[in-house]
């Protein structure tokens, strides 16, 4: 209700202000495009009108989005509405390109941004005014577009997680209320069904015999019942699932496939590796290296949580681990048995092979699991079919000589270089 | 009798087929005596110190068997003081202190000499470590950019910085972006300090 009620009052209030910036008089294309006139330098610019704010957007994004956003504080203020708190377009412009005079110049407005911010404004007289009336147009329109102040809000940090929270929370009860309807449509089903049977029972007058007989006419289930071929189909269904049961919890003993822990921060690589395209190794930096592919230490988490949702009771546990010298207990996952020996680095690096061929559609695991039983069949069926790289590593050259003198032009698979031996993973 | 013994078979086979795995289950552990490590693991989670398989020194605060080296441990070399060429050997250490940017852009030079491959390389350490902030083609335009905000422009900024000024703020982070020196070696940032450079000379 609460929410609602926020909504609407969002939603008043945009479109007052939409409104409110019909009805003003603008600081906007008309008034820039005059400027851009009056300065002899870009006259192509003036001449294209609408476009100066496409073109300032270009502008902006290559060189002020580094610091500047239209409607959040980043390195330097919000530039929703700049162009009010300047008193002319020539100020603003001058300020922009180059700050440093303007702020030891003594203007106010500029020198109490400097002790908010506490640095200088790099110059900008590498733009051209052209350039610089396409960007303060952009500004202008950015700032009067309701729609874009609407979704700047929307796409905070926290939306995606939440989208996603709300998927998974909707299933269970969707399934609830299908199962409730489902039953409730069979208990009516039999209301109807035994109704229907007493009305025909008492309209018997009407019906001819063959009704009659089907109405009474008993099937006599005992007949069916003690067929030997009926006792022997279901003994065997019944053993036979008996046994693909027994035999699969046995097979199960040791195989850790389908694990998924809850761990300590619900940390979600659908939205890490899988929204945000961020790269397994930026944070599991020991793939390429070592044994270990390595779980990163809260430095990593903090390379962008120093910003990004600062406020969420998850990111908090990090920053409580970084204060109390604590780390994180994460609950390991791929327990492969010391009987085995495994290296990351020569399959990730040397072998070349994709992070998702043994771990699965990780970019779209909200939780991880283990998706592949790690048993020792797993591995050595992918040592038969795999392929060695040799193309381009002067390390394999004598290898693949001699493997095609000696088996012509089949390929060099894993397995032809020692993949299958015993001792190369058991020792 | 006849219903007692279909209520019987009803719960055994959904007793059978109708429970689901716990996630949170690790399942029966076989021959334990042969999965655990006798020597230290980083990852054992073996928490019980009661346990045959608990195989933690415990050394730091967090339980686990990482060590820090050994007190009075010394850096292998000392950059400050060393003459360019001497400098340009050792790409392992790197003891410029974090607030010197300048100095750093002003002495450092790239120890590995620039061939395509090395750019290959770098390009290949970029997308690991750089792009989901900087963009593909370094503009600062990458997916998380649009969260982090005031990501910098590398295409613009490369052509204006020395190579020693790049190394430094991958290593050591400058305004907003915080250090990355931990993620890669300086071996492999200055690869990365040959790609970004190669960024600004790509003609727009």
């Amino acid at each position: 209700m609460n929410q609602r009620l926020t909504s609407q009052i969002v939603r008043f209030s945009f479109s007052f202000l939409f409104c409110l910036g019909l009805l003003t008089p603008r600081f906007s294309h008309a008034d820039s495009t005059a400027v851009a006139a009056a300065g002899a330098p870009a006259p192509a610019v003036a001449a294209a009108g609408g476009g100066d704010a496409v073109g300032g957007e270009a502008v902006f994004k290559a060189n002020c989005k580094q610091c500047h956003a239209i409607n959040d504080v980043v390195v330097g203020p919000a530039l929703k509405d700049a162009h009010k708190r300047w008193p002319s377009k020539e100020k603003m412009a001058g300020f922009i390109k180059y700050p440093q005079k303007v702020i030891d110049g003594g203007n106010a407005y500029a020198k109490g941004l400097y002790d908010k911010y506490k640095q200088y404004m790099p110059n900008h007289d590498f733009l051209t005014d052209g350039d610089i009336d396409n960007v303060i147009a952009y500004i202008v329109k950015e700032s009067e577009n309701p729609t874009v102040a609407k979704e700047e809000t929307k796409v905070g940090p926290s939306s995606p997680e939440k989208g996603s929270d709300e998927g998974s929370g909707l299933l269970a009860p969707v399934i609830a209320i299908l199962l409730v309807t489902l039953s409730v449509v069979i208990v009516l089903l039999l209301v109807v069904i035994n109704l229907v049977s007493k009305i025909l029972g008492q309209k018997r007058e009407d019906l001819n015999e063959s009704d009659i007989d089907q109405l009474e006419g008993d099937i006599n289930w005992s007949i069916l019942f003690n067929h030997p071929l009926f006792k022997g189909v279901v003994a065997f269904v019944f053993v036979v699932m008996i046994g693909k049961v027994v035999f699969d919890k046995f097979y199960s003993i040791g195989i850790q496939q389908g694990y998924a822990p809850d761990q300590p921060i619900a940390f979600s690589h659908k939205l890490h590796a899988g929204m945000y395209e961020i790269d397994c190794n930026y944070c599991h930096t020991g793939v390429n290296k070592g044994k270990s592919a390595t779980i990163p230490a809260a430095n990593v988490c903090m390379n962008c949580h120093n910003v990004i949702k600062t406020e969420s009771p998850q990111i908090k546990k990090i920053w409580n681990a970084v204060e109390n010298n604590q780390p994180i207990k994460w609950v390991r996952i791929h327990n492969l048995p010391d009987l085995a020996y495994f290296n990351h680095a020569q399959h990730v690096k040397v072998g070349g092979i994709e992070c998702e061929k043994c771990h699965g559609p990780i970019k779209e695991m909200e939780v991880v699991q283990q998706h592949s039983p790690l048993t020792m069949g797993w591995c050595i069926n992918c040592h038969r079919e795999t392929v060695v790289k040799t193309e381009g590593n002067a390390y394999y050259d004598k290898m693949v000589e001699i493997h095609q003198a000696n088996h012509g032009t089949k390929k060099l698979k894993v397995e032809d270089i020692g993949g299958l031996e015993c001792s190369k993973c058991h020792y | 009798m006849k219903f007692i013994y279909s209520i019987l078979v009803l719960t055994g086979t959904s007793l059978l087929f109708g429970c689901s795995k716990d996630p949170n289950d690790p399942g029966l552990e076989y021959a334990p005596q042969m999965a655990h490590a006798i020597a230290f693991e980083p990852f054992s989670q073996v928490t019980d110190t009661n346990s045959e398989f608990y195989n933690t020194i415990n050394v730091n605060s967090g339980g686990q068997n990482l060590r820090l080296p050994a007190s009075g441990t010394i850096a292998r070399k000392h950059y400050s003081g060393m003459a360019k060429g001497e400098l340009a050997k050792d790409i392992y250490q790197y003891n410029i202190p974090a607030d010197s940017l300048d100095y750093a852009a002003k002495v450092l030079i790239n120890p590995i000499p620039l061939s395509p491959g090395v750019v290959e390389e770098g390009k290949v350490l970029y997308g690991r470590y750089c792009q989901a902030c900087h963009g593909e083609g370094g503009l600062g335009d990458g997916k998380v950019a649009d969260q982090y905000k005031g990501v910098a422009n590398l295409v613009a900024k490369s052509k204006t910085v020395t190579e020693g000024h790049i190394f430094h703020v991958i290593t050591y982070g400058v305004r907003r972006m915080w250090p990355h020196g931990s993620q890669v070696n300086s071996d492999e940032r200055w690869k990365i300090v040959h790609y970004v450079k190669s960024l600004g000379n790509t003609p727009q």
